[in-house]
């Protein structure tokens, strides 16, 4: 208790310094801008936010000015990822894949400016829910976070892929599985992880490096987006009403649990060294969902599922800085530019980091959010106006953008045919019902579950039960079996006959 | 009307002709560093830190990009080869790219660039904290008395921290179970997990972890010990002798420019280098992370990449785990 009192005292100093500190906001507003732009355009990045600034500022300027810049980029990229989400159907990031799920249906409804309003508070809520758990439960999420190890790691992956496939399926469960393994068998091109071989490259050298995940991000999501609109932009769409975006406090206070519970997922979800933001957006989309009491509206703009992923990313954040800060392992891609930056400047991030310098951090990430929080309101004004462009203006205009996003990543051709291969693929299987995301999401976590996976039976030398002696392993296998077995109506109608014949053992 | 036309004209044409003039002397416009490995690496913080420090004795920016993916770094290595040699793109590398040759990441031998050496980080030998092994002595007799079944981590193989396990191997008679990370943190990571029982990273990416107990480093992999704090280590030399025939190989970052760059632009970098590797910025940040300076450029710099790469390359190709015999590629046996 003691402890938490006086971390608050010195944050409560911290923010004072920082606060009255002209400086400060301008380097606040001009990064946080910077941030949502690179999060909006498609195959822009928090994580290349953060490495252009880390490139500008070096060792040139003190590094408390510069950690203002870098974290004020990072929340603002995390948050702008969710425009074009919920505008366009296209994530901006792969943090925001799950915005879309509910986001867009919202815009095409003409409640987008109300969507875009929630999600600005949702990821204000987030930042502020992660900078707080960074600051009082830093070493409380290091215990947990540093039991984690390859088999934990595999299943999370898995897990996160068939919860993809079982939330996005619009009739069939198994059609999202089968997306989702069509993805993990494409992240199984490439060198392998392990061993060194090349697998599925056809003695081609480009497939070596495997499919890059910007391309098929771009591919997957904005192609049949494209696709779709030609075919029924032909009279020119009617420009949808905007509605109000400041959200009324009601409302906000009706979702408060659901913002604190995808803010507690976030944030532990953040807090395990390689798995960031964009695990974070569907872990806590899905456990919305499967708590929910009518969870119909998911998928079809339901605002509980957009404030749990964009309050979940958000939260992610300050998560993902307390293995970087405490143990100098980055708990996403993002902070891994965190990472290099705090090194030139000769800060070795470990459990040796000056305590003061991870209050000053949490002072900066609440500053961050409440720029990010007044600027959204009125950079969300100007983006909405998207929506009334004509879909035959601002079509044109997204292949455009997804191409130079595709191809500013390995600025090789060959990712240009690789995001249109994808496209194609990705139309066809959207005109069969076949969801999307799910394949996004194997081709993301794919590589990550090979690795682990096998890592993980080459020290038990091929023996499977790592997976079961371990506890936290063995919770994660329970919770795919029982995903899997919810969606068996055999199983469920098992289960459905044994539940109230058990409370009647109990009597007994 | 034409009078403004003929005025633009002669002035483009004074335009030109100043940066004609400026072009003979390089640098006139931004270089540009494309580090062929990730935000955050050792390559990457080498990179910013030095392109900084050089900026301050040219006449021009340094802008730091990252170019990773391919195999051994061979994405950047490959997109700064189809740059103009003109000495306005550089490639920010380290001695784990002399093996994307042998494992078909490009066609070119290292002598492809003429390298700048900044320093690089002894490799160390550790366990986690509360493993039982005290000394290497006691690590390597656990390792004969089960041989293949102690965990060792280290990155991706052929990287200079797998050939270093595998010399510790050779050179004591001790067998581990070597299992593969895609970078030195994660192996780290699962050492501190409790998933391997031995990891071998260089002492700059272990520091944090060793200050804060939670490794325990045995031995460096160098002639010269360390220390870390009040923790001296030792050095695995003075532990196993005839260790140095089996331990040649240390890290070598840096950067480099095309070998066919004119002289003037080897020059004008050269010089640069060396004010940068003069100040007292440079020797307290490799003092601080633990690096040691080296300094070297131009043939002395690529005398110890060609060592680099016939040791790792051959290695490699011993091991089975290259796929184009280094003898096409005529790099010579060590």
């Amino acid at each position: 208790m003691e402890f938490v009192l006086d971390q608050l005292i010195a944050f409560a100093s911290s923010l004072y310094t920082l606060a009255s500190d002209p400086l400060t906001y301008l380097y606040l507003v001009a990064s946080v801008f910077l941030g949502i732009v690179f999060g909006a355009l498609p195959g822009l990045t928090a994580t290349l936010a953060v490495t252009i600034l880390t490139g500008f500022f070096g060792n040139k300027f003190p590094l408390e000015q510069s950690l203002i810049a870098l974290i004020g980029a990072y929340v603002g990229a995390i948050y702008g990822g969710s425009y074009p989400s919920i505008l366009l159907n296209i994530p901006g990031t792969a943090a925001s894949a799950a915005t879309a799920m509910d986001g867009h249906p919202l815009a095409k409804e003409g409640r987008g400016g109300e969507a875009l309003g929630i999600t600005t508070t949702a990821s204000f809520i987030g930042t502020l829910f992660g900078a707080f758990c960074l600051l009082i439960f830093v070493w409380l999420l290091l215990l947990v976070a540093k039991n984690i190890a390859s088999p934990e790691k595999a299943l999370l992956a898995l897990f996160g892929i068939l919860l993809s496939g079982t939330l996005m399926s619009q009739d069939l469960v198994i059609k999202g599985w089968i997306a989702g393994l069509i993805g993990l068998a494409m992240a199984m091109v490439g060198m392998d992880p392990i061993l060194s071989e090349a697998r599925y490259t056809f003695g081609w050298s480009y497939l070596l490096s495997g499919f890059q995940i910007v391309p098929v991000l771009m591919g997957a999501f904005a192609i049949p987006q494209i696709l779709d609109g030609m075919r029924a932009a032909v009279g020119g769409a009617a420009p949808l009403p905007v509605g109000r975006i400041v959200p009324r406090l009601r409302e906000v206070m009706r979702h408060f649990p659901g913002i604190l519970r995808s803010g507690g997922i976030g944030t532990g979800i953040g807090a395990l060294p390689g798995v960031g933001e964009d695990v974070a957006g569907w872990v806590s989309y899905g456990v919305a969902k499967s708590v929910a009491r009518d969870s119909s509206r998911f998928g079809l703009g339901s605002l509980r599922g957009l404030i749990s992923a964009e309050t979940a990313n958000n939260a992610a954040i300050g998560g993902a800085l307390i293995p970087l800060l405490v143990l100098g392992i980055p708990g996403s891609p993002p902070a891994a530019a965190l990472l290099g930056a705090l090194k030139i400047n000769n800060v070795i991030p470990g459990p040796t980091i000056d305590p003061a310098l991870i209050v000053h951090i949490v002072a900066i990430l609440v500053m961050a959010s409440l720029t990010m929080f007044l600027m959204g309101l009125f950079t969300a004004r100007v983006f909405i106006l998207i929506l009334k462009l004509p879909r035959t203006v601002f079509l044109p205009v997204v292949l455009v953008l997804t191409t130079i996003g595709s191809f500013s990543v390995g600025g090789g051709i060959n990712d240009l045919f690789l995001m249109l291969g994808v496209g194609f693929a990705a139309y066809a299987m959207t005109a069969m019902k076949y969801p999307i995301a799910p394949l996004v999401i194997g081709v993301i976590l794919g590589g990550l579950f090979d690795e682990t996976f096998r890592r993980s039976l080459l020290i038990s030398d091929g023996d499977l039960s790592i997976f079961i002696t371990r506890p936290g392993a063995a919770i994660l296998v329970a919770l795919n079996v029982a995903l899997i077995l919810s969606q068996i109506p055999a199983a469920r109608r098992l289960v459905a006959a044994c539940l109230p014949k058990s409370p009647a053992i109990g009597k007994d | 009307m034409r009078r403004f036309l003929k005025a633009a004209a002669v002035a483009a044409l004074g335009f030109g002709v100043v940066s004609a003039a400026e072009a003979q002397t390089y640098p006139y416009r931004d270089i540009t560093a494309a580090v062929v490995w990730g935000a955050g690496g050792g390559t990457d913080t080498i990179n910013r830190m030095i392109m900084a420090e050089m900026e301050k004795h040219l006449p021009v920016s340094i802008n730091v990009i990252n170019q990773t993916g391919g195999v051994a770094g061979s994405n950047g290595m490959v997109y700064v080869m189809n740059q103009p040699d003109d000495g306005y793109t550089l490639v920010g590398l380290s001695e784990s790219n002399v093996t994307a040759a042998v494992q078909g990441g490009w066609d070119q031998k290292f002598s492809y660039w003429h390298p700048f050496i900044v320093g690089g980080s002894p490799d160390l030998i550790s366990v986690p904290a509360n493993s039982p092994h005290k000394t290497l002595q006691d690590l390597i007799e656990a390792a004969k008395a089960a041989p293949g079944s102690i965990p060792a981590a280290a990155s991706g193989s052929g990287s200079i921290h797998h050939l270093n396990l595998l010399a510790i191997e050779n050179g004591t008679g001790a067998t581990f179970k070597f299992v593969p990370y895609k970078g030195s943190a994660p192996g780290q990571e699962a050492a501190v997990a409790g998933e391997v029982a031995v990891v071998v990273t260089s002492l700059a990416e272990q520091q944090a972890l060793i200050d804060g107990g939670l490794l325990r480093p045995l031995a460096t992999l160098t002639p010269e010990p360390a220390k870390v704090g009040s923790i001296d280590i030792p050095s695995a030399f003075s532990v196993y002798d005839g260790l140095d025939k089996y331990l040649p190989l240390k890290q070598a970052i840096g950067f480099a420019v095309h070998a066919s760059a004119s002289d003037d632009v080897k020059a004008a970098l050269t010089e640069a280098f060396d004010k940068a590797m003069a100040s007292d910025t440079v020797a307290d940040w490799a003092k601080t992370n633990h690096y040691d300076i080296s300094g070297q450029s131009g043939a002395e710099a690529s005398a110890v990449f060609a060592k680099l790469e016939s040791t790792f390359a051959w290695t490699l190709w011993d091991l089975g785990a290259a796929t184009v015999d280094p003898a096409t590629l005529g790099i010579e046996k060590p």
